[in-house]
C-alpha cells in the first residue's frame, strides 16, 4: 500500500472548499482584505463568516493597509514542523487597528525589532491536492 | 450537590515509550486499579477519556469505548471523550465531577492518554500544530513555543524578568522530576545547563520547554458514600473553575504577559472551595514553558503581578517556600502527553494529600491545586483537600 497524505496544515482555499474563498482570490491578486459585518460594522481579523457581536452572517470585503508595525516577534530555530524550514520568524503585526499573526520574510532576523515597519506580501505555497494554487499572508521589512 | 472525592490514581512511566496507544491505556488502568484494591473494573459506572490527537497519532477515534473495552469497564451512566488540547485531562475530571455531584453517576474513571512520538519526529511536531488555528496560524508552521515566547518577551520587557529567572523554573522542575520515577527526565539540571541548552524560540531554550512525551494516567472519582466505603483517605474535590479569553493570537488580550482567564478560573475555584491562594500547600501548574509557570504564580495569586520571576528566584515556589509548585516535576520534567497531563497532576495531588508521595512529599500537605491550560487564554483550575 502506498501512503498518501490526505490533508496538510495549509487551508483549502478554493470556492469548493471555503466560504472565505474571496479572501484568497484577493490575496493571489496582491490585496490584503478582511470582513466587515454589514449588520454592526465590526471589523475582524481573521475574516469571519459569523459576527460574534450581532450574530449576523452578511459581510463585505474591505482592503487593509499594506503596511504594518511589528507588535512582537520571535525566531524559531529548532522544533520546526515537517514541511517548514528553519528559521521561522513569527510576528504579530498591527495593521489598521487589527493584530495579524504572520511570518516575516527576512534574511536577517537579528535586525528585526519591535516597532519596525513591515510591508504585506502574498506568498505562493503548495498547490491544493487537485492543483489549485494557494497563497498565504506574509510581511517583509520595509 | 454531592461531595466528590478521588479514591484512586495511577500514572504510567512518561517518556519516549516503546508502547502502543492501547498499551498505555492498559498501564494507566493497572496502576490506578492497584491503588484502590476495593475497586474492580466492573464496579465503575462511568469512564471519561481525555485524549487530544489519537486520530493523527494512532489512527484511532471512538476512544472512550475502545478504552472501556481495554479495561473491562461497562459504563452505565457516563462514557465520553474530552478534547481540549493540553487541558483535556482536567476537563475530563470536571465532567466526571459534575456527573457525580449531580447524582447521575457514582464511580467514574478519568483516564488521560497520548502517544505523541512518531517514527518521524518532524511529523510529531507537525501534529502539535493542530492545537493552533489551521487556517490562520498552523499554516505558517506555528506550534506552541513561539506563542509562549511572545509572552516571555513581554514579561521580560514589562517586569524586568530575566533569562536566569526563566531558567530557575527549569532547574527546579527538573530537580523535582529526578525524584519521580515516572518522569520523562530524571537527571536534574543545573542553571548552566538550562541557560546553555539550545534555543527553541527566543528567549525559550530547550530546558525551559516541555518535551514531546508518551504517557497515560488515570484517577477514580466517587460520590461521598462510595468514597467512604472504598478508602480511609479520600481526597476531596473542593472547587473547580474554567475560563477562556480566546483561541488565536489575534483575539487574545493584547498584553501576552497577562492571562486574565487564569485569574478568573482560579477565583472561581477558590471561591467554591472557600480557600485563599495563601492556603495552598502544593500546586501542580501547567509549566509547558517556563514563562507559563512564572505567570501562573501571579494569576493564581501566589504573588503580585510582575513578581513571578523574583518569586522563583527566591525559592518561594520550592520546598521550604510559600507553596511547592510542581513537586512531581511539572510538564518540563515529566513530559507533556497532552490528555494525560491534567490527570497526572490530579494523581500527584492525590498522593501528596494522602502523605504517599515518598521523597517528593510536601510536609503536612492539606490543600492541593492543579492548573491546566490549553493555550495562553484557556485555563482550568481544581482545588483539592484531604
Amino acid at each position: 500500500m502506498t501512503y498518501f497524505r490526505a490533508v496538510d496544515p495549509l487551508p483549502l482555499q478554493s470556492v469548493e472548499h471555503t466560504k472565505l474563498h474571496q479572501f484568497y482570490t484577493h490575496l493571489a491578486a496582491g490585496r490584503l482584505t478582511t470582513t466587515r459585518c454589514l449588520g454592526c460594522g465590526r471589523l475582524d481579523w481573521p475574516p469571519r463568516g459569523f459576527c460574534p457581536e450581532c450574530a449576523g452572517d452578511a459581510f463585505e470585503w474591505v482592503d487593509l493597509p499594506r503596511e504594518g508595525t511589528v507588535h512582537g516577534f520571535t525566531v524559531q530555530e529548532t522544533g520546526i514542523p515537517a514541511g517548514f524550514t528553519s528559521p521561522l520568524v513569527f510576528a504579530i503585526v498591527k495593521v489598521g487597528g487589527l493584530r495579524l499573526f504572520a511570518p516575516v520574510l527576512t534574511r536577517e532576523p537579528a535586525a528585526l525589532q519591535v516597532g519596525a515597519r513591515v510591508r504585506f506580501v502574498p506568498v505562493r505555497v503548495a498547490d491544493e491536492p487537485k492543483g489549485a494554487p494557494r497563497h498565504l499572508v506574509a510581511f517583509e521589512p520595509e | 450537590m454531592k461531595r466528590v472525592a478521588l479514591v484512586g490514581a495511577g500514572v504510567t512511566k512518561f517518556g519516549v515509550r516503546k508502547a502502543s496507544y492501547r498499551d498505555l491505556i492498559w498501564e494507566a488502568g493497572k496502576a490506578c486499579f492497584d491503588s484502590v484494591p476495593a475497586v474492580k473494573p466492573r464496579d465503575l459506572d462511568g469512564l471519561v477519556v481525555g485524549s487530544v490527537m489519537p486520530e493523527r497519532t494512532a489512527f484511532q477515534s471512538h476512544i472512550s469505548s475502545m478504552a472501556a473495552e481495554a479495561l473491562g469497564i461497562k459504563p452505565s451512566s457516563l462514557s465520553a471523550r474530552t478534547e481540549h488540547m493540553c487541558a483535556s485531562g482536567t476537563v475530563g475530571i470536571r465532567y466526571a465531577y459534575a456527573f457525580i455531584a449531580a447524582g447521575l453517576a457514582d464511580l467514574v474513571m478519568v483516564l488521560g492518554v497520548e502517544k505523541l512520538n512518531q517514527p518521524v519526529t518532524d511529523e510529531a511536531i507537525l501534529n502539535m500544530g493542530t492545537g493552533v488555528d489551521r487556517e490562520w496560524e498552523a499554516c505558517h508552521g506555528l506550534t506552541a513555543p513561539p506563542c509562549f515566547a511572545l509572552a516571555a518577551q513581554k514579561h521580560m520587557a514589562r517586569y524586568s524578568t530575566t533569562e536566569e529567572q526563566l531558567a530557575r523554573v527549569g532547574v527546579k522542575n527538573h530537580t523535582h522530576a529526578a525524584r519521580n520515577p515516572t518522569a520523562h527526565f530524571q537527571k536534574g539540571a543545573t542553571l548552566e545547563q538550562v541557560l546553555c541548552s539550545r534555543m527553541i524560540a527566543a528567549p525559550l531554550r530547550l530546558f525551559m520547554c516541555s518535551p514531546i512525551t508518551d504517557g497515560a494516567a488515570a484517577v477514580i472519582l466517587a460520590s461521598e458514600e462510595r468514597a467512604r466505603d472504598l478508602t480511609t483517605k479520600p481526597v476531596w474535590i473542593m472547587g473547580t473553575g474554567q475560563a477562556l479569553d480566546g483561541f488565536t493570537l489575534s483575539s487574545l488580550p493584547e498584553d501576552y504577559a497577562h492571562w486574565p482567564a487564569m485569574k478568573r478560573a482560579a477565583d472561581s475555584a477558590y471561591r467554591m472551595a472557600g480557600v485563599t491562594a495563601g492556603e495552598v500547600d502544593l500546586a501542580e501548574v501547567h509549566d509547558c514553558f517556563a514563562i507559563a509557570e512564572i505567570i501562573a504564580y501571579e494569576e493564581l495569586g501566589f504573588c503580585e503581578k510582575g513578581e513571578g520571576g523574583r518569586f522563583v528566584e527566591k525559592g518561594r515556589a520550592d520546598y521550604g517556600g510559600d507553596v511547592v509548585v510542581n513537586p512531581r516535576g511539572g510538564l518540563m520534567g515529566c513530559g507533556h502527553p497532552l490528555g494525560a497531563t491534567g490527570v497526572a497532576q490530579a494523581a500527584e495531588v492525590f498522593a501528596q494529600l494522602r502523605d504517599e508521595a515518598g521523597p517528593r512529599q510536601v510536609a503536612d500537605a492539606r490543600i492541593g491545586l492543579t492548573h491546566n491550560n490549553s493555550g495562553m487564554g484557556e485555563h482550568v483550575v481544581m482545588v483539592y483537600g484531604r
